[in-house]
């Protein structure tokens, strides 16, 4: 169990006691049951689980995709537990990044314009500097001028993550991000958000199922029948496979 | 195959509604349509019935010859017979009782001084006071008959509308006798209802009375006869017919029977009112081929988003043939459902459509609705078919649609090929073909509406076939500001439009109809007017003008009037009339002999004014061109009382001012020969003696006197025209607001489904950022760029149509005229609908849930 940690601001993301239930009485199912939880800032954070264990769930309301039903969430200090849906469009578009399992892009739109995106609907334009350590950092350079139906699903997802990227926010969230590729793909994509962390400074926390991809986490938080049971720190594929053997007991 | 149609069907409800409706609206529009006119058929053929109850049979003169045009009845060419013919009658075998009987020009002036006129005639009619009176269409409700030269009766709702009482006084006026004061006896119901006469005023006089006032001396216009006791209607007009031959009368006179007059008269109404009835038909037409594009579009994209689906029904083994025969079930049953919805619609909405023709001046009479069989079987199979035809295309695409489709990922519409286009060229190409044969071939009236309504038809599917080309083009340009300016819902738009250009094209399609035909009415309508104005201006140098009220002929007695108070001023009279010119009917204006002291026609050097005002015809000069005529050639005419010689006085240049469109004008001198005597319009230049104001107290007093006449200057006489015409031209465009309701109609339901086939990018946009506002915007976005698509188009083709419309009637002295302020006002009110209509659509995708939306599969 991961104790919340005292100092606010060295969370990036932040939950405290979250519980969500869906449906009512008898029938009511308990996705996440009591979660507190710290992910901190420039780390690389996976959370893993059995599916149903709550995981995607806890994702999507740390992103202020989804409401909680009791409990509290942070990004950073702001509690977005407690805001309108307006005000959490702003905070998906100015401070959090999504990379998801697929279907990440617009498919009208250029890559450099998926990029630009969330830059675009606040009305500002990318830092170009800032911009071209991303696409080198992705090594995207000469496809960003292409439709995502011309690019190979790395590529897309790639763009992807420098679209989660462009807007330095406060946390990257990235659901089964790798779900859809192939493994030489998935690790390049890991590759990539794992020098995110360590060179351009971001944090990021990823929804998997995959014990390879976790192992590049600098964190992994498991979760089963809603709740935290269990964390490791410095994963390798080995010792996350153990913990998920055991979970899976 | 079928449950998977049908639970495909109630799946989507709201996409059915939609669709139903744009059907639905245009079958309504029928239904309403037939089953107003007929309900006015059904008043017409009782009221009828009435008027000749009691009615055995008639005599009457024959009719000289079919008039033309419709500008001249048939009542008002046929010749009266003498009164002496009264009494030849009375002798026949089987005759009970014979009497001459007139209906003539008779206006009331109510109490209060105003005129007591509709759109209805004003008629006077004798009253015999016996009891036994042959004509039994009336009887006296208040007071009693007229017996007294002096005395008159109204139908009991002029007594009405008037304001008279029995013993009162009241003033008529009459066309050969001045207005005359009259004590009001009485008062009747006519045909057994207050709404009997229809509209009309009727004022009944005594037998010699009504023969006097009305241009009847010693003549009557028929003779009404009853038979005696046991002979049939059929019996008593052989006898009258062999007596009639007998007496060696047979050449001049005829004789029907009482039920023949009424079934006469109500065919002459209902041919009038099939006109109507095309009318009113042709807007329900075009809005059913609006329909017809939304339901192709509605099916296409409904094939486009199921693609997947139908893959995978074509995996599993269905064939071809069984999908196909799933998307053409489905537009089935869009159409029954949308067919019976429509004809009910349709049927409740006739009350509000006889209120919208009454709101632009057009007093239908009421009636119990008649529903027709026929009503039902038409619209109900018009609507289902153009359903079916609509939905054959997509069902086509959806059949060819590979197994393999299951598996891909892709659920656009294919794109549009070249084979496509090269279709669309050739339609549209054979439309052009067809329309222009229709505009400048010389077909005749009928033949040249249905080539070019055929050819619109053929050149707009072609347009529509062709319009994605533009589409893509259209969409930047039209977002060009919005994206210069930074707004990415403008960028996102324009490439949502972009990215099916076919399914843009098409939804903008349905828009551009309605545009075209508001923007062709325009302009057609704006070239009219102008024109009109123009040669009004340009060859009249009237003061005054005198003008009906209402779409009836006035009296002459006002044009006498004036003259005789301004000894020194011209007045001159119009009239329309019919003559036969070798085997041709033509229209003839009649026209005062010093007429183009007013009005310049540009007679040519050679003509003989002088003896023009002894009589004789001045010839359009391409009309004497095609009959080689000369002026002091002399022609052979026939005149509605007979055969006659009528000299060419001149040859003249240039077109009448509008109305008037006969290339013949006949000296009024030589006006006795026609029955009738009533003026369409009376010009009058003032003399030199006379203050323009003493002139127009005059005019205006002759005018109040006679009733129901409009007195105007030059300038306030165009206003008067024009805003008469106005009137009928607002209609119209209420008319074909119709076509665009349903073209927004289809602009909601596109909208719609692209949000829902968009369901996963939305939740995309929103969780990266967009709000709701920008995603509204994006959507109010795409409708703005397919509604002004769709208004600019329809815009282009409507002006060319018009301006190839005007060329095609340029001989007759009609130029192009461009309205632009107000096609501008209509393209910018169709572009506002249009984001109207994005409304819905954009609340739609505002209110999706973010996080089902991009979990959704």
């Amino acid at each position: 169990m991961s104790v919340p940690s005292p100092s606010v601001t060295t969370a990036a993301a932040r939950a405290v006691d979250v519980t969500k239930v869906y449906g009512q009485g008898d029938t009511a199912v308990h996705a996440l049951a009591g979660v507190s939880v710290d992910f901190l800032r420039g780390q690389y954070a996976a959370i893993m689980g059995p599916s149903g264990s709550g995981k995607s769930t806890l994702l999507h309301c740390l992103a202020g995709l989804d409401r909680v039903s009791s409990g509290q969430v942070f990004l950073g200090d702001d509690e977005i537990s407690a805001m309108n849906e307006k005000e959490l469009t702003l905070v998906r578009r100015d401070k959090i990044g999504f990379v998801f399992q697929a279907y990440n892009l617009v498919p009208t739109l250029t890559g450099l314009e998926n990029i630009g995106l969330p830059l675009a609907l606040a009305g500002r334009s990318p830092d170009p500097e800032w911009l071209d350590r991303i696409l080198t950092t992705v090594n995207l350079a000469d496809r960003v001028g292409h439709r995502p139906n011309e690019l190979s699903g790395g590529q897309q997802q790639r763009v992807a993550v420098a679209r989660a990227l462009v807007s330095r926010p406060e946390v990257i969230f990235a659901d089964e991000p790798t779900g859809n590729l192939d493994s030489r793909s998935g690790a390049e994509i890991l590759g990539f958000m794992r020098d995110a962390v360590r060179e351009l400074g971001q944090t990021i926390v990823m929804v998997t199922h995959d014990p390879v991809a976790a192992s590049y986490a600098d964190r992994v938080v498991f979760l089963a029948d809603g709740k935290i049971v269990d964390e490791l720190a410095g994963p390798t594929v080995d010792s996350v496979m153990d913990r998920m053997r055991r979970l899976g007991d | 195959m079928w449950r998977v149609t049908l639970r495909g069907l109630v799946a989507k409800k709201f996409r059915l509604a939609l669709s139903s409706l744009s059907i639905a609206l245009g079958v309504a529009f029928m239904a309403g349509t037939f089953v107003l006119t007929d309900t006015l058929g059904g008043v017409f053929d009782g009221l009828f019935t009435n008027t000749t109850q009691g009615v055995d049979a008639v005599v009457r003169s024959k009719l000289p010859y079919e008039p033309t045009g419709g500008q001249v009845s048939r009542d008002q060419l046929r010749p009266p017979v003498p009164e002496s013919l009264v009494d030849v009658v009375r002798d026949v075998d089987g005759v009970a009782r014979a009497e001459g009987s007139l209906l003539g020009y008779a206006l009331v002036i109510g109490s209060d001084g105003e005129a007591l006129q509709g759109q209805a005639p004003t008629f006077g009619l004798p009253w015999y006071p016996r009891s036994d009176t042959v004509n039994r269409s009336s009887e006296i409700v208040k007071g009693r008959a007229p017996r007294a030269p002096d005395e008159v009766a109204f139908d009991i709702r002029t007594f009405e509308d008037g304001g008279f009482r029995v013993g009162g006084p009241a003033r008529v006026s009459f066309q050969t006798v001045p207005p005359r004061e009259f004590r009001v006896v009485g008062a009747f119901l006519f045909g057994g209802s207050k709404d009997g006469p229809v509209g009309a005023t009727l004022s009944a006089f005594t037998p010699a009375t009504a023969q006097e006032v009305m241009n009847r001396v010693g003549q009557w216009d028929l003779i009404e006869v009853r038979a005696a006791d046991g002979v049939s209607q059929t019996a008593l007009r052989d006898d009258l017919r062999a007596a009639l031959r007998a007496d060696g009368l047979a050449a001049d006179f005829e004789s029907i029977t009482g039920q023949q007059l009424a079934d006469e008269q109500a065919d002459e109404l209902k041919s009038n009112l099939s006109i109507f009835n095309t009318f009113l038909l042709v807007f329900a037409l075009v809005a059913l081929f609006v329909g017809a594009f939304v339901i192709y579009n509605t099916f296409s994209i409904t094939v486009a988003q199921r693609i997947r689906e139908i893959g995978l029904l074509r995996a599993l083994g269905a064939t071809g043939r069984q999908v196909n025969r799933a998307v053409v079930g489905e537009s089935l049953v869009v159409g029954v459902l949308s067919s019976v919805i429509g004809i009910v619609l349709g049927i409740a909405l006739v009350p509000l459509l006889q209120g919208l023709l009454a709101g632009f001046g057009i007093d239908l009479p009421g009636g119990p609705l008649v529903i027709a069989t026929r009503t039902l079987v038409v619209s109900f199979l018009v609507g289902t078919v153009v359903t079916v035809v609509s939905s054959l295309a997509p069902a086509r695409r959806a059949a060819r649609v590979p197994p393999i489709t299951a598996l891909r990922d892709q659920a656009l519409d294919p794109a549009a090929n070249r084979r496509r286009y090269l279709w669309g060229a050739a339609l549209w190409v054979v439309g052009a073909v067809i329309l222009l044969a229709g505009l400048f071939g010389g077909a005749s009236g009928g033949d040249s509406a249905l080539l070019i309504g055929g050819g619109a038809f053929f050149a707009f599917i072609g347009v529509a076939m062709l319009s994605p080309l533009l589409a893509g083009p259209a969409a930047r340009v039209l977002t060009w500001p919005a994206r210069r300016r930074g707004r990415v819902t403008a960028r996102l738009a324009s490439e949502n439009a972009e990215r099916n250009p076919r399914r843009t094209a098409s939804t903008a399609s349905a828009l551009m109809i309605g545009l075209t035909l508001v923007s062709m009415v325009a302009v057609l309508a704006a070239s009219l007017k102008g024109s009109f104005t123009e040669t009004i201006r340009g060859q009249s140098s009237a003061d005054f003008v005198l003008s009906p009220k209402g779409f009836f002929p006035f009296s002459p007695a006002a044009a006498e009037q004036i003259r005789a108070e301004l000894p020194d001023a011209t007045v001159v009279e119009y009239r329309i009339g019919v003559i036969q010119i070798g085997n041709d009917t033509v229209n003839v204006l009649g026209a005062s002999p010093d007429f183009t002291e007013i009005t310049d026609i540009g007679l040519r050097p050679g003509a003989r004014r002088d003896a023009f005002a002894r009589g004789g015809l001045y010839v359009e000069a391409p009309e004497a061109g095609a009959r080689g005529l000369k002026v002091g050639d002399t022609v052979e005419v026939r005149f509605p009382d007979g055969p006659g010689r009528v000299t060419v006085q001149g040859i003249y240049a240039k077109e009448l001012p509008p109305p008037f469109d006969p290339p013949f004008v006949l000296s009024l001198a030589d006006w006795d020969r026609f029955p009738t005597t009533e003026d369409v319009s009376v010009s009058v230049l003032k003399g030199p003696g006379t203050t323009t104001r003493e002139a127009r107290r005059v005019v205006e007093r002759a005018a109040a006197e006679v009733g129901g006449i409009a007195a105007d200057d030059l300038a306030s006489f165009i206003d008067r025209q024009i805003a008469q015409f106005d009137q009928l031209l607002n209609l119209v465009y209420v008319l074909l607001m119709l076509a665009v309701v349903i073209a927004l109609v289809g602009i909601v339901n596109a909208l719609a489904l692209s949000v829902y086939e968009r369901t996963r990018e939305i939740g995309l946009l929103r969780a990266v950022g967009m709000t709701r506002r920008q995603l509204r915007r994006m959507v109010r976005g795409e409708a703005l760029i397919v509604s002004a698509f769709g208004a600019l188009l329809g815009l282009v083709i409507g002006v060319v149509f018009g301006f190839l419309i005007v060329q095609s009637v340029s001989s007759e002295g009609i130029a192009f005229a461009l309205p632009v302020v107000q096609l501008v006002v209509f393209v910018v009110l169709a572009v506002l609908a249009g984001l109207v209509a994005g409304i819905p659509p954009a609340r739609r995708a505002g209110r999706l849930d973010v996080l089902q939306a991009i979990t959704s599969e």
